[in-house]
């Protein structure tokens, strides 16, 4: 027994080596990303094949990994942060972990709104946070804004996102910005009530609850509807594209991007990925298979999405989600989100 | 011996072991209460009361549903000759191989709304009617109890193997029926051991965070790794941490005292331990069918599905020789973990079981805080401590394996003290006379008579290595994804094919240490 115990334990040490022992091997570079990783890894996968370079990839939840740099200050390994939505990133950027980037083509292939200021981060890909209803038990003339959805009448039929969860937490401070504290409160304790226990870690789940029908409606990234639809295209769902009347704040956009951390350690490598994925092939990815859209305006988007001049999106600037990010974590928080 | 009161350098070693693993506890106590603690205020208010309720209430429900099962089967299984009674021996120690999160993850899987449960009902009833929802209380308590109910059943079992029949026969002979002998002879005798099982299983649900936050069961465990996880303060959840453990060491000091208050002795003379009673035809049915049922539900079942998704995943192409290197890092880890703690352990064990001063007992005792600390409390402080103190070693897996040391040691170290304890220490005392070192005594004598229960404390805290994840979530180094990483981020996706592979690795690689352990004579106190 003892020798088992110790032979054994040899063993392991030596397999566990081996498999230290091959992170250390040729170019690479060091991502983080707050991405569910079955949405960017076929790119990044893609990135590796064509040019060579190694991609080594920590998945967390995106805050977490703001919270993760911040720890790790100068030491970090990560040369680039990836995210699934702005706020994350200016956040990053205005705690001074990102630096510019200072590829030429950022100026000229990504609109203004979708870039920080100073181009330490760059949106890859949009993304609205819609409604999703369940064909067969909504009537969609009824909802005209998303605030509606607070209304009591959804009571036990509405399926929201986590209180941890970044779509909610910049939803709900597009909210704050378009239409001032009080009506951001409303919106939150109304969907709180109507979403009692149909609370929901992905946004996957929350699809997947309205096309069952054990909730009539729910608030989504629009993606996850269409892939959804792409897998099972008789399920009883539908995007609903709300507050897009005359003086309506329009629909909630955001951004999942990439930012330059001020520490990288393979600039040349990180910029190449970078210039990969802002590239019409890297676009093409974003907008095939996870049917976001494309932030290179020489990139359409997917067919089966609604094409983005079909409707009006906010002008709140994305880096507002940044200031707004802590004002409305407390909300979220004192008003009991789960 | 008048070592007792001697500062040697043995005890320093201890001491600085100790502090070692108390360290980060201290640490986030104090990081809880320097700053506003307006949060405080609000967390109460909001969050509290549930978090409460759930906590408490899954972890009444889960020890009340671990105690039926455990001590019944263990009742059967040592009181009756029954067809098959060999198997289900060790069988119903299997469930421990699989991870609480792996059971989480089949089981909302078949019952989820239009799941195959589900369906099958609907077809066979033909109706439209809904099965519950396994995202409950309901639902975390049949995964926790399926999960923890084999630590009852090992724990019952030593002990109803090592009971003197006498007193039952007594309490027979002078009118009690066997009911009555039951309830107020036998279960009442083994009360050490239950009180031992229901500690591990308690603090087993309350530091669970796998299983919960799959079946979103809002527990304070889970509502601490989201605070870590979804916020940018870190001193909410050092506050809830310190609540959590704060009822930890309440029940942990209440079960201590529980065990010598009720500390007596089988008597001396001839133990005659019982014989299994072979049993009717129909009666052995009735046991095989109910064995049969919870054996399914607790390993079978989910053990089929990981194997048909394995499978069909195998098909698609979906398994790489990345799956190598997951394995790599999850033994490599385990390995490491459990080494290191029976080095560290054993000085620990050592001075507190032949030198036991105040001093070293209090060693020994502050290792065993690391058992009510769940991995996100452990994983917070050390990710505070470090990125505070040592930031050159955060992101490390130094911080990982201290993280495994601080929360499974104390598994460990039990089966190691009651293995020195065993050791009569008067051949360490020969061995010293005729001028053997300390150390020298150490390794020719003691080692090679501890072996056995040294042995076992590795292989249960590899075991239990094997299978953590919310430390490995938020302390793993870049590129070091282990077996149970993968399978929570593939399952909270509900990837249920990606997640099976690794799931069905875990599970086949901690069957022998799971076989072993079963094999040991648990004996409480």
């Amino acid at each position: 027994m003892p020798y088992f115990s110790i032979i054994l334990s040899f063993i392991l040490f030596g397999f566990g080596a081996f498999g230290v022992a091959d992170l250390y091997a040729g170019e690479s570079v060091v991502v983080y990303s707050g991405r569910a990783e079955r949405l960017i890894k076929p790119v990044l996968d893609h990135f590796e094949k064509t040019t060579g370079t190694t991609v080594q990839l920590l998945t967390a939840g995106s805050t977490e990994l703001v919270n993760r740099l911040r720890a790790e200050g100068a030491r970090t390994p990560a040369d680039v942060f990836i995210t699934n939505e702005a706020g994350a990133l200016e956040l990053a950027r205005t705690l001074h972990l990102l630096q510019p980037i200072t590829l030429p083509e950022v100026n000229t292939t990504i609109p203004e709104p979708f870039r920080a200021p100073d181009n330490s981060w760059i949106g890859l890909s949009g993304r609205m946070w819609v409604t999703v209803y369940n064909t067969k038990m909504v009537d969609p003339s009824t909802i005209h804004s998303l605030l509606d959805l607070a209304a009591p009448s959804w009571k036990g039929k509405l399926a929201i996102p986590t209180a941890n969860s970044e779509y909610l937490q910049a939803g709900a401070s597009m909210v704050l910005a378009a239409k001032g504290k009080r009506a951001a409160d409303e919106f939150l304790q109304g969907i709180r009530d109507n979403a009692e226990n149909e609370v929901y870690g992905k946004n996957r789940q929350i699809v997947d609850a309205v096309a069952k029908g054990k909730v009539s409606v729910g608030i989504v990234n629009h993606y996850y509807i269409f892939r959804h639809l792409a897998k099972d295209p008789q399920a009883p769902i539908a995007p609903l594209i709300t507050d897009q009347g005359e003086g309506d704040m329009g629909s909630i956009m955001n951004v999942a991007g990439i930012g330059l951390t001020a520490h990288a350690k393979h600039l040349s490598a990180a910029n190449q990925l970078i210039t990969f994925l802002m590239s019409p092939t890297g676009q093409r990815m974003f907008a095939e298979i996870n049917k976001e859209y494309p932030v290179n305006p020489a990139v359409s988007a997917d067919p089966a999405v609604p094409p983005a001049s079909s409707f009006r999106a906010s002008t709140i600037p994305l880096t507002r989600l940044a200031e707004l990010r802590d004002p409305i974590i407390q909300e979220i928080q004192r008003l009991g989100l789960r | 011996m008048v070592r007792h009161t001697q500062l040697t350098p043995l005890s320093l070693v201890g001491l600085s072991i100790a502090a070692l693993l108390t360290f980060p506890l201290v640490y986030v106590t104090y990081s809880a209460f320097t700053g506003d603690l307006s949060q405080a205020g609000q967390l109460w208010n909001t969050r509290l009361p549930e978090l409460l309720t759930n906590t408490i209430s899954l972890a009444l429900g889960v020890s009340i549903v671990t105690l039926t099962l455990g001590v019944s089967t263990a009742w059967i299984i040592t009181r009756y000759q029954f067809w098959g009674r060999a198997f289900w021996d060790w069988g119903f120690v299997l469930p421990l191989a699989i991870p609480s999160f792996v059971l989480a993850y089949v089981y909302t899987y078949l019952l989820d709304t239009a799941g195959p449960v589900e369906q099958t009902w609907q077809w066979l009833t033909n109706s439209e009617a809904h099965i519950p929802s396994p995202f409950s209380f309901t639902g975390a308590l049949v995964v926790m109890s399926l999960n923890t109910f084999p630590y009852v059943y090992l724990l019952a079992r030593a002990a109803f193997q090592n009971f003197n029949l006498s007193f039952e026969e007594a309490a027979q002979a002078t009118g009690a029926t066997r009911w009555e002998t039951f309830w107020r002879v036998s279960l009442p005798l083994i009360r050490p051991a239950l009180v031992a099982s229901m500690f591990l299983v308690v603090l087993y649900v309350v530091s669970d965070f796998g299983a919960v936050s799959l079946l979103r069961f809002q527990t304070f465990t889970y509502a601490i790794y989201q605070q870590i996880t979804g916020r940018f303060d870190y001193q909410s959840a050092a506050l809830l941490s310190l609540l959590l453990v704060s009822f930890a060491l309440v029940f942990l000091f209440a079960e201590r005292w529980f065990r010598k208050q009720s500390r007596f002795y089988q008597t001396s003379g001839r133990v005659r331990t019982a014989r299994p009673k072979s049993c009717s035809m129909i009666k052995g049915f009735a046991i095989t069918l109910s064995f049969l049922a919870l054996f399914v539900a607790a390993f079978a079942l989910p053990v089929v599905m990981l194997i048909q998704w394995t499978l069909t995943a195998w098909m698609n192409g979906e398994v790489g020789t990345s799956f190598l290197t997951y394995i790599g890092n999850s033994m490599f880890l385990s390995a490491t973990a459990a080494t290191a703690a029976i080095i560290l352990g054993t000085p620990l064990a050592y001075l507190a079981s032949r030198f036991p001063s105040k001093l070293h007992v209090a060693c020994l005792q502050g290792a065993y805080i690391g058992y009510v600390l769940p991995g996100p409390v452990a994983a917070l402080a050390l990710l505070m401590l470090f990125t505070d103190m040592i930031p050159i070693l955060y992101g490390t897996i130094v911080v990982l394996i201290l993280a495994y040391l601080i929360h499974y040691l104390p598994a460990g170290l039990q089966a190691m003290e009651s293995a020195l304890q065993q050791v009569n220490p008067n051949l360490e005392e020969a061995a010293r006379n005729l001028g053997a070192k300390g150390i020298r005594t150490f390794i020719q004598i003691t080692l090679p008579l501890v072996r056995k229960g040294f042995s076992a404390a590795w292989l249960l805290m590899f075991l239990l290595c094997m299978k953590e994840l919310p430390a490995t979530l938020l302390l793993r180094p870049i590129g070091f994804d282990t077996l149970a990483v993968r399978i929570w981020l593939e399952a909270s996706e509900e990837l249920y094919q990606l997640a099976a592979p690794p799931a069905l690795l875990i599970v086949i690689l901690t069957i022998p240490a799971v076989f072993l352990l079963s094999k040991k004579n648990w004996q409480a106190g």
